[in-house]
């Protein structure tokens, strides 16, 4: 295992949830705002209205300054914190999709390459190759969803590929089309949003009404459609997430859909109101608001996505606290819940003290620590004050007597449909049961 | 467990898709690709700030254009850099993954240190594109700079430690046997190194300013003796910063430890002599930056190429002494997946023509004049596109129908 992080309060696995949350603002506004940008340029020509041309120029600008440096630093953000707070996790999935990234790239530099020429070109080079260039980027950026969508899908759904260990296979599993869908009809939603605030900000009063409604139509399609891709979604979700979710396993899951539902409801209502409607009500201050409103539904239903995944990290095949939970016979992979049930499991670690005692409380306390901190730290706070799935809470609800009370609780972690099993031999268990006492007692 | 353990053991189990020398050569050249924009952005930021201090026409003509190079330069520098640390992660996964925990403070810090420096970049160039010809300010770029030295320092720091395996574990764990979570450890700071990642700026922003000029010498709206300025600005600066990084070179090297026979590595004497050569050229260079402009791209371009394979050899030779090799990694051949990649790979090349085609046609016609491009060229890079699209959601269809998970 690799050295453990540990975020005081909120756990390591938050910082990832925000960042990701953070990031598919501008992603999504990357992905879908030029297919809006390439229709205002289209009808700019056709009819002759030069006048349309800067809503484009002042549009491209904004996703330039917002997607093209927090979007892309964000994208990268994801990753640092993926490999500080999960690296096995990250490394799982790179060391099995990193062609896919790596093609994801490719249309990257083609993304970059042809927004910054979109955007320096207009009005320099011949409105026919300027608007395609607009398509070029509009594409590439909707490919770049298609690709990473694979791999947000599989690591909720790994499909085939536990049999086979193939790439397409995991890539193009149950959730694939379901999630790219909504998605897709996500990005028309975020794109329509950001597209009304900035059109709100036009000096011309008939174009500035014009496109707040053209913005507002397609982010009312683009949520209507979501509706049902949605749905979708949800119904090919695997068994195991949907009994988390129906079943009350983990109520929060139902919490977090209901907020995201709210907030799909105050977006469209305010896409038909303020853009359709009173397109005079659609502004930098209500359009604020709006994405305010859009970054807490987004948040919610990734939240949604990440715990009905739960015990794992990468569905069926890695617990959220990185160890390997079955054997892949494709990949010679074997699980290790097994090998350290027998061999222990901080005979196996690296960053552990060197002497552990059994006989000895302090050493045993503290091997403990370490024990926990790897099985448990991923997703629960461990520290005195800590606000995310509070070890220490959780446990004085049990309100044990004994370490030996919580060995027994240890035993039956697995049972619990959203726990991994504990993973180690007499020693880890005791050593861990020790600590964890300590903890409580120390309340 | 000692360390030998360690690394081979967190080895992803998994395996590799490909054979890992691939990885490595993608790994190495996207790293120069990448560290040749790093320097341009740092190179015309500092250049930028230098040239508005002297308070002359032409020197505030130029830190206002090298106010665009360092935002659309940052951009094109981090979605390079997403390559090599995306492949750096696939070969040395138990060194990246191990530093970047052991200073998971740091690497997180770094993110929103760029993204301030990213921000006063556009702070800068938004902030003097509308001002007066004689005025401009650098509080946006003295900010721009200041920051992206400190991410210049993480990222050196988090590099070295990769580098030092065999003090990791004495950093967090403690003699009493307590284990530091906090992701706060800094380590491994060398100088000498720094400086030779650092000094280069100067000489590919130098080379960048000689193409500049060659690149703007027949349009009619540019002032000659303001292009002539430019190219010889660049000749000179790339002359001084290449001979500073060849010394700072050598004091990086005092810096390796003995054993590894470094300067005997055919790969730092290839370096070394086209250090050499490319500073050789570009100060005969001088006086005439223009004609001369693209032969010293070439050189640099290859001069960097050649030390980041130098680079690469001493990171195999640091991780050899932890018992590490990455031409052992067990390989689970993934040919589907490489297939998509080095064909998407081939026709990202073709599309990117027509972005490349546009720039330069755009950038030769004087302002107010509008450049007509062959319409074909955009049409076959969109159909491109469109043609990868259908292929990639047929083979899904395909596979999810075989797979039983498309209904």
């Amino acid at each position: 295992m690799y050295p453990f992080w540990e975020v005081p309060f909120f756990t390591s696995g938050m910082v990832i949830a925000l960042i990701a949350t953070f990031h598919i603002l501008p992603c999504h506004l990357a992905t879908g705002a030029f297919w809006f940008t390439v229709f205002v340029e289209r009808k700019a020509y056709k009819e002759n209205r030069p006048e349309l041309l800067e809503f484009i120029k002042k549009y491209t600008l904004l996703i330039l300054i917002f997607c093209f440096v927090i979007g892309s630093l964000s994208g990268v953000g994801i990753w640092y914190a993926a490999t500080v707070a999960s690296p096995r996790g990250i490394s799982g999935l790179i060391h099995n999709y990193v062609w896919g990234w790596a093609t994801e790239w490719v249309f990257f530099i083609i993304e970059i390459a042809s927004i910054y020429v979109y955007y320096y070109t207009l009005g320099k080079i011949d409105p026919k190759s300027h608007l395609m260039m607009g398509w070029l980027y509009a594409w590439a950026a909707w490919i770049s969803m298609i690709i990473i969508t694979g791999i947000l899908a599989f690591m909720l759904s790994s499909g085939k590929w536990v049999e086979t260990g193939g790439f397409f296979d995991g890539f193009f599993n149950q959730t694939y089309w379901p999630q790219l869908l909504t998605r897709t009809a996500l990005m028309f939603c975020i794109a329509g949003v950001y597209a009304a605030i900035v059109a709100s900000t036009l000096r011309n009063k008939a174009v500035r009404k014009e496109l707040v409604r053209a913005a507002g139509l397609w982010g009312v399609l683009g949520m209507l459609a979501g509706l049902a891709f949605t749905a979708w979604y949800l119904h090919r979700l695997p068994a195991h997430a949907k009994e988390l979710w129906l079943d009350q396993s983990l109520p929060y899951l139902g919490h977090l859909l209901n907020v995201a539902g709210i907030s799909y409801a105050i977006v469209l209502l305010w896409f038909v109101v303020c853009c359709l409607i009173r397109p005079k009500l659609a502004g930098p201050v209500s359009g604020i608001i709006i994405l305010i409103v859009l970054f807490l539904g987004i948040g919610a239903g990734e939240g949604f996505r990440e715990g009905a995944r739960r015990p794992y990290i990468i569905d069926q095949y890695m617990y959220g606290n990185q160890i390997v939970a079955r054997d892949i016979p494709a990949k010679h992979i074997k699980a290790e819940v097994p090998k350290f049930n027998k061999e222990g499991f901080l005979s196996h670690l690296f960053f552990r003290p060197d002497k552990i005692n059994p006989d000895n409380k302090n050493q045993l306390i503290r091997a403990g620590s370490v024990v926990v901190h790897y099985q448990c730290g991923n997703c629960h706070a461990l520290d005195r004050f800590g606000k995310m799935r509070p070890l220490k809470r959780l446990l004085a609800n049990l309100e044990p007597e004994s370490p030996e009370d919580i060995e027994g609780f240890l035993d039956s972690l697995g049972d619990y449909p959203y726990m991994p099993p504990f993973a180690g031999n007499e020693l880890d268990r005791k050593a861990a049961s020790e600590y964890l006492f300590s903890v409580v007692v120390r309340r | 467990m000692d360390i030998a353990t360690y690394v081979n053991s967190m080895r992803d189990p998994a395996g590799l898709p490909f054979y890992p020398i691939v990885f490595q050569f993608l790994l190495v050249l996207t790293f120069a690709l990448h560290i040749i924009m790093v320097n341009l952005v740092v190179g015309s930021t500092f250049l930028a700030i230098w040239e508005i201090w002297k308070r002359d026409s032409f020197g505030l003509r130029l830190s206002k254009a090298l106010g665009r190079v360092i935002t659309v330069g940052m951009s094109i520098a981090i979605v390079l850099g997403v390559a090599p640390l995306l492949f750096v992660q696939v070969i040395y996964d138990p060194f990246w993954y191990t530093a970047t925990t052991l200073s998971a403070f740091w690497a997180l810090l770094f993110l929103v240190v760029i993204t301030l420096a990213f921000y006063a970049g556009y702070g800068f160039y938004l902030g003097n594109r509308r001002a007066e010809v004689d005025t401009a300010k650098t509080g946006w770029a003295l900010v721009a700079a200041g920051l992206l030295l400190f991410t210049a320092l993480f990222i050196h720091m988090l590099s070295m430690e990769q580098l030092m395996p065999q003090h990791w574990k004495e950093w967090i764990v403690s003699a009493n046997g307590a284990v530091s979570y906090s992701g706060g450890e800094f380590h491994g700071v060398e100088f000498g190194r720094l400086l030779h990642i650092l000094i280069p700026s100067f000489a590919v922003t130098g080379v960048f300013l000689m193409l500049y000029a060659a690149y703007f010498k027949d349009r009619g709206d540019y002032d000659p003796e303001y292009l002539e300025y430019v190219g010889q600005k660049g000749a000179w600066m790339a002359f001084w910063a290449s001979a500073l990084a060849i010394g700072a070179g050598f004091w990086w090297l005092g810096l390796i430890p003995q054993e590894f026979h470094f300067a005997r590595n055919p790969f730092f004497l290839a370096g070394a002599i086209l250090g050499v050569a490319t500073t050789a050229y570009i100060g005969a260079s001088v006086y005439r930056p223009q004609e001369r402009a693209i032969p010293s791209a070439l050189l640099m371009f290859l001069t960097v190429f050649v030390m980041c394979c130098a680079r690469e050899a001493l990171r195999m030779k640091h991780m050899s002494q932890a018992g590490y090799s990455i031409y052992n990694y067990p390989v689970n051949a993934d040919w589907p997946s490489t297939i998509l990649f080095f064909a998407t790979f081939i026709m990202g090349l073709f599309v990117l023509y027509f972005p490349a085609v546009a720039a330069f046609e755009a950038g030769k016609v004087r302002s107010g004049q509008i450049a007509t491009l062959d319409p074909s060229i955009g049409r076959k890079a969109v159909s491109a596109m469109i043609a990868w699209f259908v292929i990639v959601a047929g083979l899904g269809i395909i596979v999810s129908l075989k797979n039983g998970v498309l209904f």
